[in-house]
């Protein structure tokens, strides 16, 4: 019997076509909307975990500013001296450690007989040590490292193309800094790095414009000196390390942090009284940006299932007009021998088989719908260019969001159609047979 | 077997709307035997459908008894009334009342669907009952695509789907024109010939002579004619 009515039901909704496919549409963009959301979601993320992972995974930056639970590293003293990147190299987690001292340029100068080119300012150089193109993964196109104590420098990509792409510049050209106390040095370019695809914890640390030897460039900068007048020291802003494997990240951490507050390191001497050490490492960024996107994820996510929600209010909107439609029917069956029961049954079965396709249908196009999102984003990405242009986003299925949505979906037909399905079900026969 | 197909006695029903009360039915007393043709007159407002309705089961009395077929209607919930309904009573209304989303054998199967009869059983008999009101060509049509005097040939065959002892007409001619009119009641006097109790709700005078006894209500009060 409950089979009979529930084929009544199917009948009911297919005399009232379109009644019945509007209402389906409500849900299958809720649930669709739903997946899409979800998947696009996890997709961008896995892609964004992927591009930090060319970073160093064991990689970490050391630097001064405010430690504690959320540590905020700002790059405003040189306080590291060559002494404790020596300390460090030798601490038993860590595999290198490489000084960054920033020197900002006011622009960068060609000169070819009597023409000359001048670039924009604001390129910084960080003055390093060989090692840093390990810890950074960079690798070299063309040419060679510098050399400690020349004038020698190596570029980026984006730096060779500075005075244009027709003009540019080649391993063994000589170019001319313009420092910003005024000096103006003269430097060889001995190497062009690889074009880098990696976003890390700082997209200038992580994808430099120009790294020289610290000496002569960083040696005779204003900005690189600490200590007294009768002692100065060559300092450096932050320090790149990199841990002996990715167990030993929290080991290297933790040590570089005692040496580092210990007595016997030199940046405790220099540093600000108010200012803490603070050890970044890749694998806490990579769980912040976890976080981060897991909050906007979950906030999408939220306003897909809305969409959700306002499919089941279209049903209910269209079950309840549907219900006050059919009254005299209802009182006919009533009339006829129908329980109180079958009445319900009769009206909920509907709306659960909206909620039931409507789910299905939803998943499918929801399936369909996420490819063509994360598509359209493969697209804008390429079209972005720069460090993403050279990944693309792996469709990922967010699988346990087809089964959550397509069961809200159902649960959504029933609730909704539980209201007016009762106002069907609790009619007085006798008001009901009157209605017109 | 009890004498009276239907026996009531005492029968009073009022309606409270507010703190206004609607004695519809007084003290009503109406016994009718099996097989009798029994019209029920009276102007709008007398009371003759809240009596059908209390006969028909879809109502209650307030106070009295009413015995349908053997059944005190007076101390059964609301499912055993519907079951009551389903079984003993069928309805014949003015408006014929089909169900305008199913063909002609679902429409007379369906009083069988809300008893669990079987799907062949239903479909057997819906299809005997079609030929018998002389329909048998019209199966799968909806109705809207009949007329309305095979509309109600379809709802009577409905009525008679559960095989009920009563059949409860409520101007059954009310919505055709004189001619369809007078089938229909030459339909329903051919049921009554083979066994079952009209009972006919009208107010047209010209069909009391189908019937083989005549009631009249007035102000809530029933008084007998013939």
């Amino acid at each position: 019997m409950i089979r009979d009515i529930f084929a009544m039901a199917l009948d009911a909704m297919r005399s009232y076509r379109i009644r019945t496919l509007l209402t389906l549409i409500g849900v299958i963009m809720g649930v669709a909307s739903v997946i899409m959301v979800t998947t696009a979601g996890n997709s961008v993320s896995g892609f964004i975990s992927e591009q930090w992972n060319i970073f160093n995974p064991t990689g970490m930056v050391i630097g001064t500013g405010t430690g504690g639970a959320v540590p905020q590293l700002s790059v405003r003293s040189a306080v590291f001296t060559t002494n404790d990147v020596e300390k460090i190299q030798q601490l038993s987690a860590v595999k290198t450690v490489a000084p960054i001292g920033v020197v900002p340029l006011n622009k960068i100068l060609k000169r070819d007989g009597l023409l000359k080119w001048e670039s924009q300012p604001g390129e910084a150089m960080y003055a390093s040590t060989p090692s840093l193109l390990e810890i950074l993964n960079l690798q070299l196109a063309e040419g060679t490292m510098f050399e400690e104590g020349k004038n020698e420098v190596i570029i980026s990509q984006n730096v060779a193309e500075t005075f244009g792409e027709d003009k540019r510049l080649q391993v063994g050209d000589t170019i001319f800094l313009r420092r910003v106390d005024g000096v103006t040095l003269e430097a060889k370019i001995v190497g062009i790095l690889e074009q880098s695809s990696t976003m890390s914890m700082f997209n200038t640390l992580s994808t430099p414009g120009i790294i020289c030897p610290t000496k002569p460039y960083y040696s005779t900068y204003f900005g690189s000196n600490v200590g007294t007048i009768f002692k100065r020291v060559i300092a450096y802003t932050v320090l790149l390390a990199e841990a002996k494997d990715t167990n030993q990240v929290q080991d290297a951490q933790e040590q570089i942090l005692r040496y580092l507050d210990s007595g016997g390191s030199d940046a405790n001497q220099y540093k600000d009284q108010n200012t803490d050490f603070v050890v970044i490492t890749q694998q806490y960024i990579l769980v912040r940006v976890d976080q981060v996107m897991s909050v906007i994820r979950t906030y999408i996510t939220a306003i897909a299932l809305i969409s959700l929600l306002i499919g089941g209010v279209g049903i209910a909107n269209i079950m309840y007009a549907t219900v006050t439609e059919r009254t005299r029917e209802i009182g006919t069956m009533m009339a006829i021998g129908a329980k109180r029961r079958d009445i319900l049954l009769l009206f909920l079965f509907q709306s659960t088989v909206i909620g039931l396709f409507g789910g299905f249908i939803g998943c499918v196009f929801g399936a369909s719908g996420s490819w063509f999102v994360v598509d359209l984003l493969n697209t804008n990405i390429q079209n972005l260019g720069g460090a993403f242009s050279t990944g693309t986003i792996q469709l990922t299925y967010a699988l346990e969001w087809f089964i959550i949505a397509f069961i809200i979906g159902i649960l959504i037909g029933i609730a909704a159609g539980l209201w007016p399905a009762r106002k069907a079900a609790s009619m007085d026969p006798v008001v009901a047979l009157r209605y017109e | 077997m009890p004498e009276y197909v239907i026996d009531i006695d005492s029968l009073t029903k009022i309606y409270k709307t507010g703190k206004t009360e609607l004695k519809a039915l007084d003290n009503v007393t109406l016994k009718i035997r099996k097989k009798d043709f029994i019209a029920i007159m009276g102007p709008s407002g007398s009371g003759k459908s809240t009596l059908m309705n209390i006969i028909g089961c879809l109502d209650r009395p307030t106070s009295g008894t009413v015995i349908i077929d053997g059944e005190n209607i007076s101390s059964v919930n609301d499912n055993q009334l519907a079951v009551i309904r389903g079984r003993k009573i069928g309805f014949i209304f003015q408006k014929f009342n089909l169900i305008p989303t199913m063909n002609s054998v679902k429409n007379i199967a369906l009083p069988m669907v809300f008893l669990g009869d079987t799907k062949a059983n239903r479909e057997q008999r819906a299809t005997d009952l079609l030929d018998k009101v002389g329909l048998a060509n019209w199966a799968t049509h909806r109705p809207a695509e009949l007329s309305g005097g095979q509309q109600q040939r379809i709802a009577i065959a409905r009525a008679l789907s559960n095989n009920p002892s009563i059949i409860l007409a409520d101007e059954p001619t009310g919505n055709l024109d004189s001619k369809t009119g007078e089938q229909i009641m030459q339909l329903l006097g051919s049921l009554n010939k083979e066994g079952k109790t009209i009972l006919l709700v009208t107010h047209a005078v010209a069909l009391k002579r189908y019937a083989n006894r005549v009631v009249t209500m007035l102000d809530g009060k029933l008084s007998e004619e013939r």
